[in-house]
Parts: C-alpha cells; structure tokens; sequence
C-alpha cells in the first residue's frame, strides 16, 4: 500500500513538475526508471525521505530540461524498512519486474551493501548518496558501484585536519558508537590526527551500545580522560542523549565535542543545543555552500515544496541523480556498461561544488566535507554551523595503493 | 568518578524502574505482557513535547503539570485499548496477548509517524534543573536528580496506595487469586481497568519525565520495551519491588561496568539476568510465579 502510494506520488510530482516548469514532450522510448529502494520506515526513516525530496525535485528538473536522452524520468519508490534482507529483496524485485535502469535510495550501511551485491550480481548500476560505508568501495566493491558523497573514512579525515589546526588541543579522547561505523571512524581520525599532529596525546576509546540514550556513564567516563576535545562518531538518539545530558556534566565548559553534525541534527536540537564548543561535521549544509543561482533556486524550491530547508542527505542524493543524468549524457545510452565507463569519466558542476568526479577504481565521488562550529544566529529557528571550513575531497580520499592493498589483505 | 558514576546509575535506574513497573503491575493482575508498553512511553514524551510550550514554559510547575497530564492522556488511552480489546482476550492464550499487544505497538508508532513525522524531536529541559551541582571537582546534573525524587515520589505513592487503600487491598487480591475476588461480589472487570489504566499511567510519566533528557521520535517504542523486559525479568515479572530492586541493578551495573569493563558493560546484564533464571529455575519461585 505504502509502497504504491508512495510510487503514485512521485510520479505525479514528477510529472505535474515537468509540466508546469516545461512543458516538454518526450520520444517514445519510455522513461528511464530509477529504483529508489529507499529505507522509509525503521531507523533511517528521517533521512531517506529527505533523500527522496531531493531525487524528486533532480528527476522534475531534468524532465523539464528534456529528460535523459530525450526520456522521461521516472522515480520508482520501494521500501526497504531498513533491513539488509528486504533491501535485496526490494532491489531484485526492482531490477527483475521493472527492469529499471539503475538503483538508489538506499541510508543503512548494511542495507547499502546489501544492494549493492545484488547490483553487481545482476549488473545494473547502483548509487548511494546517504550511506557512506567504505567497504563499498573497498572491501565490498563491485564495478557497478559509486557513491556521492563523502565515506565514512573521509569524514574522519576531515575531522582529523580540523582538530589539528587547534593547536590548544592536546589531549584528545574519543567516544564513539560501538560497530564498524564507529570504530573505523575512531580509527581512521586517530590515524591522520597522529601523522599532522604528533604531539597530541590519545586516551583509549569509549564505546556506546548502538542506539544507547542513557549517556551519563560514557560521559562521565569520557571526561574522567580530562580531554581537551572529544571526537564522537555517534549519530540519531545517542548523539541527542550527550547534547542534553552533557551540560549536566559541565561537558561543554570542560572540553569541545567534534561529531557529526547534518542538517537535520541541527534542527532536531533546536533551543537545546549546548552555546559552545560543540563542531560538526557536514556534507552538504546548505547554509554554507557557495551560495550559486543553482543553490539558492533549489534552497528555494525545496522549501516551496516541502515547507522545510533541504538537509545533507536531500542535497546529496539531489546532486546524485543529476550526477547520473550527466553521466548518461556523456555515455549517449543508459546501458550499464556504458554507464559505468561515463560514470568514471564525467565532470558534474554539483550543489555542493563543481568538478565533481568519481573515481573509477573504487567508485568514490570526491565529495567535499564541510566541519564548522554549531551557533545560533539570527534568521534560522535552528543553529547552524558557523566559521564553516570547507575541506576538498580528493585529499581526503584513501590513496590507489591503500584501496588495493586493503582489497588484498581482506581477500 | 566511582560515586559519580554510582548516581548516574541510581538515575538511571530510576528511570527504569518507572517504565517497568506499570509493565509489572498490569501483568501481576491481568497476567497479559503488555509489548504496547513502549508505546504508551512514546506517547507520553510527545504529548509532553505538545504541552510543555502551553504551560508555564521553562518553569519547573508547568514540566511537571505537562509530565502529569501527558500521563493521565495517556491512560486514557490505555483504558480505551483495555476496554476494546484486551478485555476480549483475558482467558486467551499467550500468542493472542502477542498479536494483540503487537498491533497496538504498529497502530501507534505508524499514527505517531503520521502525526509528528520521521524527524526527532526536542524537548526543552525546565530552566531550574538545566545546569549541574558543582561539589568539588565533580558535576552531578539535576535534571536527572529531580527525576530521581519525581521516582521516588511515585514509589511512595504506590506502597501507600497498595497497602493502605481499598483499591490496594483489591489489587493485592486480585494478583493472589482473582477467581476468589470476583467470588467475593467485587467487579472484576473494574479492578482490570483501573490497573490498565494505572500502568499506562506510569508508563507516560516515565516517558514525559525522560524526554527532556534525550530525542523524541517514533522509535522510542523498542528501544524502552528491552530494557523493562530486561528489569522485569531480573525483578521478576509481577513482582513491584522486583522491579525496583531490578532497575537499580541495572543502572548501576551498567554505569559501574562502563568504568571498569568498558567493552562488557552489556554483557554484564545479561550476565545478571541469565543468572536470575537459573537461580530461579533450580528451586526457588520468583515473585511471578503463581
């Protein structure tokens, strides 16, 4: 039921859009179909349909510009509820029923590996543009694969050379959710932070249960470490738990909290978010980015629609959509494999940057990430990042010898 | 940071013990596992998010006045649920309880998705309980202290109400032997209700004193559900002082372990709970057991 409605919405979106914006007429081919495999319901929920807003507002502009190669685009919306099996299930379903031309949508790592297996089975192209795992492009690749912004590795990175530009920090803690996510984060930053910064001085790691609300015992024992920061890989209710139950603490006069920090955290924290010494780290905070006719027409837009500001993971998979479209472009065909060659080769002028380009050896986009310190200013009901440091992608990315080694040793 | 660390998890036991209990006493007289228990938490944090900016906001007096007429909405709802459903399935057997129980839980995380969409939501802390006792070099934050007596109040509340009311009496009897209760003239079906009511009750207190602690969203359910199935068990389900004494191992257990065993904080309550059931099945009956 969810899953029809779902489809019918997107199509009529799509459709009234190119309408009204364009008026386009389309050859007779039949639409390129998307298959938005999405995690709707369960623990991404929030953000896939961001995902989805913004992957609708890219398939009506690219139908009012004439449509891929002439084709109309048309979203396929499946839900995935968050599990690993479903997602397969969902996305052969997908490819298989609907024959459709290439697969998105996905947020969950697992889910993201999940259909990214069943992509490179049935050779259909796969993105994603929320979830970051690096086993996708290393472990894990298939040659059907890219994503679009930012993995997890990188963020850490990026964090990494924030932290070492402050040179008041020396002894630095970290507190992190406890699976893969968290635990190569941690190590990842700890490993970039000890090549720029040798001086610095790490304690052990903390780790929290996944979804773990009652925070007060990690933060106690985080700041018994006397930090002078905390880099904290946590996301969704653990993080909300330690920017609520931190000041209790005297957390936020005591040390700094360097986490991640995505639009929609942002918002959910509204008045309650700690004045000082709180840093994110940012994929596409529209607030930040380089404020172009395109940005600021799909700020607009969006908000038009959706009667919301469009957070990262609507900017990305809006940029990932479009990403595809120049890539059919370039390739003349939406046949995989001339796909996959064009998807190596093409530049995309994004949201988020122009230049965009993916790597084809381990289908990484060299998506910028974006850390600043969270403010409330005036104009926004929510803070936002302020002193935004923008750091490129492709110095963040993991090296060709890295990526191939890792491949080796986990073989 | 022991005796931090040793409060932290009185806090949290307390907590705990709010959402346990009502799981506790609805199975002690109606002998149904409640999984809709989570649930009713869940709403009692967004009704609280809905009242907390219309009464006095920021004023301690109109936190607790929300926290308190979230629950009461919320047992309402719950005697609603009793009335229409649960009473059709006392004498049914445990898979029924399941599937009933079970769907209330999807009617109401897909109605709260509906109404208060994906996103979480932020409650704001009280003013006066914002900031943190300073005594030496440690911080002990209030917003959990005054939670802490809020759960003490509920637990006197309940000791005085059980065993010095007449609705005490006839829950006492109720959970002994409720085939001589209703022998003895007294409507059954009331005394089902009023329990219902009364566990729902505490289960929106629980959620509404929480939510300023954390994020709101249509997850809360599952995640509050595991940890009072976890208490009751090691308290013994139906057993109101059981829970109480389960909650505080918890929490402390918890709070404690993360300091000295940090990869095995988890592991410890588990530990505790699979040692409770052994204890348990080798003699001695815990306080569920009829």
């Amino acid at each position: 039921m969810l899953e029809t409605k779902l489809r019918r919405t997107a199509a009529l979106m799509t459709a009234t859009w190119a309408l009204a914006v364009g008026g386009q007429s389309f050859a007779q081919e039949g639409p390129v179909k998307v298959g938005f495999a999405a995690d709707l319901t369960g623990a991404c929920a929030a953000l896939a349909e961001d995902g989805l807003n913004g992957a609708k507002l890219a398939a009506a502009e690219i139908n009012a510009a004439g449509g891929i190669l002439g084709r109309p685009v048309e979203l396929i919306v499946r839900d995935t509820m968050t599990k690993p099996d479903e997602g397969a299930k969902v996305a052969r379903a997908l490819i298989t029923d609907e024959k459709i031309d290439v697969l998105t949508g996905v947020c969950s790592s697992a889910v993201m590996l999940a259909e990214s297996a069943v992509s490179g089975e049935l050779k259909v192209p796969f993105y994603a543009a929320i979830g970051s795992t690096q086993r996708a492009n290393i472990e894990l690749y298939q040659p059907y694969f890219w994503q679009v912004q930012a993995n997890a590795t990188m963020e850490a990175y990026a964090a990494a050379e924030y932290v070492a530009k402050k040179p008041e920090w020396k002894n630095i803690s970290a507190l992190g959710s406890d699976y893969e996510w968290g635990h190569t984060s941690v190590a990842a930053f700890t490993e970039r932070l000890k090549t720029l910064r040798p001086d610095i001085e790490f304690a052990e790691p903390i780790y929290a249960k996944v979804g773990e609300t009652a925070m007060a015992p990690y933060i106690t024992a985080t700041l018994a470490q006397s930090p002078d920061a905390v880099f904290a890989p946590l996301f969704g209710p653990s993080l909300g738990a330690v920017l609520k139950q931190g000041p209790g603490f005297g957390f936020f006069q005591r040390t700094n909290l360097v986490t991640l920090m995505t639009v929609d955290t942002l918002q959910s924290q509204g008045a309650a978010m700690p004045k000082d010494n709180v840093y994110g780290i940012s994929r596409a905070p529209f607030f930040a980015l380089e404020q172009t006719p395109a940005v600021t027409g799909f700020v607009d837009a969006y908000r038009t629609e959706f009667k919301e500001y469009p957070t990262d993971w609507a900017i990305s998979a809006y940029d990932g959509l479009k990403f595809y479209a120049a890539a059919a472009d370039k390739a003349g065909s939406v046949d995989p494999e001339a796909i996959m060659t064009a998807v190596g080769e093409v530049t995309y002028d994004g949201l988020r940057e122009a230049g965009l380009k993916v790597r084809a050896l381990d289908g990484q986009m060299n998506a910028p990430v974006y850390v600043g310190k969270a403010t409330k200013v005036e104009g926004y009901d929510f803070p936002i990042l302020t002193e935004v440091e923008k750091f490129e992608g492709a110095p963040l990315m993991p090296s060709e010898d890295f990526i191939l080694e890792a491949r080796k040793a986990a073989k | 940071m022991f005796w931090i660390q040793l409060v932290n998890g009185l806090m949290e036991g307390m907590t705990l013990f709010l959402i346990a209990s009502g799981l506790t006493l609805i199975f002690g007289v109606t002998r149904i596992i409640n999984f809709a228990h989570g649930s009713l938490y869940m709403l009692g944090a967004f009704m609280t998010y809905e009242l907390v900016p219309l009464i006095a906001p920021g004023t301690l007096g109109g936190f607790f006045a929300a926290v308190l007429i979230a629950g009461l909405a919320v047992s309402v709802l719950g005697v609603v649920f009793e009335m229409l459903a649960l009473r059709r399935i006392y004498g049914a057997d445990g898979l029924m309880q399941l599937i009933v129980t079970v769907a209330l839980v999807l009617i109401l995380r897909d109605a709260v998705r509906m109404i208060w969409g994906p996103n979480s939501l932020s409650v704001p802390m009280p003013d006066p309980l914002m900031g943190a006792l300073q005594i030496g070099q440690s911080y002990f934050p209030l917003f959990p202290i005054a939670v802490f007596a809020a759960g003490l109040v509920v637990v006197g509340a309940m000791i005085w109400t059980i065993y010095f009311t007449r609705a005490g009496i006839l829950l006492r009897a109720g959970t002994d032997d409720r085939g001589m209760v209703a022998l003895c003239g007294v409507n059954e079906k009331l005394i089902f209700t009023a329990v219902f009511a009364a566990g729902a009750f505490l289960a929106g207190l629980a959620g509404g004193l929480a939510a300023p602690y954390g994020e709101v969203n249509h997850l809360l359910d599952t995640t509050v559900i595991v940890s009072a199935f976890i208490v009751c068990v090691i308290g013994g389900l139906g057993n109101l002082y059981g829970a109480l004494a389960g909650a505080l191992v918890v929490g402390i257990t918890k709070a404690i372990g993360v300091m000295y065993f940090p990869r095995l904080s988890m592991v410890l309550i588990f530990l505790i709970m699979a040692l409770v059931l052994i204890a348990r099945s080798m003699g001695r009956q815990g306080g569920s057991a009829r």
